[in-house]
């Protein structure tokens, strides 16, 4: 019973974290915007609801790019469940995602194989970028204790000005205005699951597939296990003979590997060449979507679809009335303290903890008094 | 051949634009140092810098007055340390995250408020003009010595408070009532309760002091360096200092020479960029490379300095 109150709770706690986030959202936009209601109807309705002047319709095709939107960031958020589970704060996630989109890019361009083939090797080639990358931290951080999260940062840069050098000096396709490379063949490209341009691709599947594989992986294997329970006390773990380096650089190549897997799906499904000049930004909404998802690999495509929903009502939002787009940092930045609160509500949590509490001792002293009567 | 391109490189005005570049770097450091000494993780520097720089900026030109934007720039990078203080204490956020949050709040956040505040997008444009930026300073005396003088005289206030400030952070830590409590905290939390020392007000300040500072560092950027405050502007610097306060062991003046090194190496960026044949993306790379090359010979260091000594510390946690 009072567990079943308890899990009630957690989930309203959870909703009641994403209001307030939503309430000092809505606090800006009234303090900066001219014409509020309008911004907020776009910023909540807006993803899925088209507005004419014959009433309001469900909108397809703005629903199926959300669901699109949400494939580089299921791949992020999973990579960052792994890695935040076993207490590696490792944020390297944009590298990753930057060199395996890259690879994966490079791969599906001078490659030629059949196509289904074709895709696969670029995304393989991609994860294993990934994976291989996400090596440097984890290794500094077993070998020599060296922080992952200050090598992971560091490393972010690294990547990215390579990636640029490489891309301006090596492989740019100089017939074109803006730097880029040649575009991929049509073998590699990653087709929608329907061709309507919602850029919907076979990813969504694949990334929905990796959600179960992480998820049992986590929760059944005896590698998930040692990631979890290093994360809840490495001590412990340490003391009972698991191989706690081997898991958390396990832990962090997984992160790379499914961070740099989401990176080449991307590249692959929605552009026709590599355009990214900058960090794709999909490393950090996975640690929110992580932190939404509390680390659950089941959760992350949910989380990963209100983060969706929410960028595309910000951007409808900057579209249609004069509040930025850039309210969406605000509103994440409110969502992650509050949603990572511990204490928040807690005191609620305590009065149900005491309740419950109370009310079993009353049973007792009742059977007690009872007992006593009786002799 | 190389003696001349060495020449043409470690002249004065080079010498004199590491120091300019290593001044918002050793801000945020010493920031991060002294929460670390308490304790603390304090991972958003770099959204403090950002949205600090910002607010200097506006501060300045509502008011007409660097220093009164300066002030302002520190008032509100104490504010969001003391938020992710907040978070961190009472209401158990992890503070990794809240550092994270803070650091959201600086990527897209001041965007946002510029444009709430002025309608400016991505920029502040002409906001600041030159009465504004805060203003430099020759040495008497040191100005006139040659070379020496072109290196060291002509800075900005600000600069020289940063070294100032080294010297300052070390007689905080080292020789008041204050810093011995903020060092029983971080090295002892229970012991530091145990003889009365309040461990969450003593964080607090730690934090507050390391918002401060970062702030400076935020000022400094967009009222001096880049005059004016654009959305790319602090471009990791606050992450940068965390390297150099790792490498620098935690201590002021070692965070001073790591800091040295990245205001080395990204002046050393500047200088290469310029020059034909060379990608200046790859230069680019070159401070965070130092970074990480650092903080591995750091922890090389460390280990076997471990090693002799035989015995287990917190590093290997």
């Amino acid at each position: 019973m009072s567990d079943k109150n308890l899990f009630l709770f957690n989930i309203l706690r959870g909703l009641a974290a994403i209001l307030l986030a939503l309430a000092v959202a809505a606090v800006f936009i009234f303090i900066s915007s001219d014409e509020p209601l309008t911004a907020l109807k776009y910023l909540l309705l807006g993803p899925v609801v088209s507005f004419k002047s014959t009433g309001n319709v469900f909108n397809t095709t703005s629903f199926l790019t959300i669901l699109a939107a949400m494939i580089p960031t299921i791949f992020s958020g999973l990579a960052v469940c792994v890695m935040f589970s076993a207490n590696q704060f490792n944020l390297g996630g944009e590298g990753a995602i930057m060199l395996g989109g890259f690879v994966g890019a490079l791969l599906g361009i001078y490659l030629k194989m059949n196509t289904g083939l074709h895709q696969v090797v670029c995304v393989l080639g991609g994860a294993l970028a990934g994976g291989l990358i996400m090596l440097i931290p984890a290794i500094l951080k077993v070998k020599l204790g060296a922080s992952e999260m200050v090598t992971s940062l560091m490393m972010n840069y690294v990547v990215m000005f390579v990636i640029l050098h490489f891309l301006n000096f090596v492989f740019a396709d100089r017939s074109k205005g803006a730097t880029q490379t040649f575009p991929f063949q049509e073998t590699a490209k990653i087709p929608e699951i329907i061709a309507n341009g919602t850029k919907l691709t076979w990813g969504f599947v694949v990334a929905l597939i990796f959600v179960v594989i992480i998820a049992l992986f986590m929760y059944r294997t005896k590698w998930g296990y040692a990631i979890r329970m290093i994360g809840i006390n490495q001590s412990f773990a340490q003391y009972s003979g698991m191989q706690v380096g081997t898991v958390i650089i396990l832990s962090q190549v997984i992160g790379g590997m499914l961070s740099g897997m989401g990176g080449s799906i991307e590249v692959l499904g929605r552009f026709g060449t590599f355009l990214w000049r900058e960090l794709p930004g999909y490393g950090w909404l996975g640690i929110t979507i992580a932190i939404l998802a509390k680390n659950n690999p089941i959760f992350v495509p949910f989380a990963a679809f209100f983060i969706a929903y929410l960028n595309k009502g910000c951007n409808l939002m900057a579209t249609y009335s004069d509040v930025p787009s850039e309210m969406i940092d605000i509103i994440q930045a409110a969502i992650f303290l509050f949603f990572a609160a511990e204490q928040f509500l807690a005191k609620y949590r305590q009065r149900i903890v005491v309740h419950n509490t109370q009310r079993d001792l009353a049973v007792q002293e009742a059977a007690a008094s009872q007992g006593g009567s009786n002799s | 051949m190389i003696g001349d391109l060495l020449l043409s490189i470690f002249n004065a005005d080079f010498l004199y634009s590491v120091i300019r570049i290593t001044a918002p770097i050793l801000f945020a450091a010493l920031g991060a140092v002294i929460a670390e000494k308490a304790g603390v993780v304090n991972i958003g520097l770099e959204g403090i810098m950002m949205i600090s720089a910002l607010f200097g900026v506006l501060f300045g030109y509502w008011t007409q007055s660097w220093l009164i934007g300066v002030i302002g720039a520190v008032v509100i990078g104490v504010l969001l340390a003391l938020l992710i203080g907040f978070f961190a204490f009472e209401m158990k956020t992890d503070i990794i995250l809240g550092g994270i949050a803070v650091n959201m709040l600086g990527a897209g956040g001041t965007i946002f408020l510029l444009d709430m505040f002025t309608g400016m997008k991505g920029n502040t444009g002409s906001l600041v003009t030159r009465e504004l930026l805060i203003p430099t300073v020759d040495i008497p005396l040191i100005q006139s010595i040659p070379f020496l003088g072109q290196v060291l005289s002509g800075h900005a206030v600000l600069t020289y408070l940063a070294f100032l400030l080294v010297w300052l952070m070390w007689v905080v830590i080292y020789k008041t009532p204050l810093g011995l409590n903020i060092r029983a905290v971080g090295e002892n939390p229970n012991a530091a309760t145990s003889i009365g020392v309040s461990v969450q007000k003593i964080q607090y300040i730690a934090i507050g002091l390391s918002g401060a500072l970062a702030g400076l560092g935020g000022a400094f950027m967009s009222m001096y360096y880049s005059q004016g405050w654009n959305s790319g502007m602090v471009a990791g610097r606050g992450f940068i200092a965390l390297a150099a306060t790792a490498m620098g062991r935690g201590e002021p003046v070692g965070t001073m020479l790591s800091s040295l090194l990245f205001g080395l190496a990204q002046a050393l960026r500047t200088k290469v960029s310029g020059m034909q044949g060379v990608s200046s993306y790859l230069v680019s790379v070159i401070p965070y490379l130092v970074t990480i090359i650092g903080l591995v010979l750091y922890a090389i260091s460390t280990k076997n300095k471990l090693k002799k000594r035989h015995t287990v510390t917190k590093g290997a946690e």
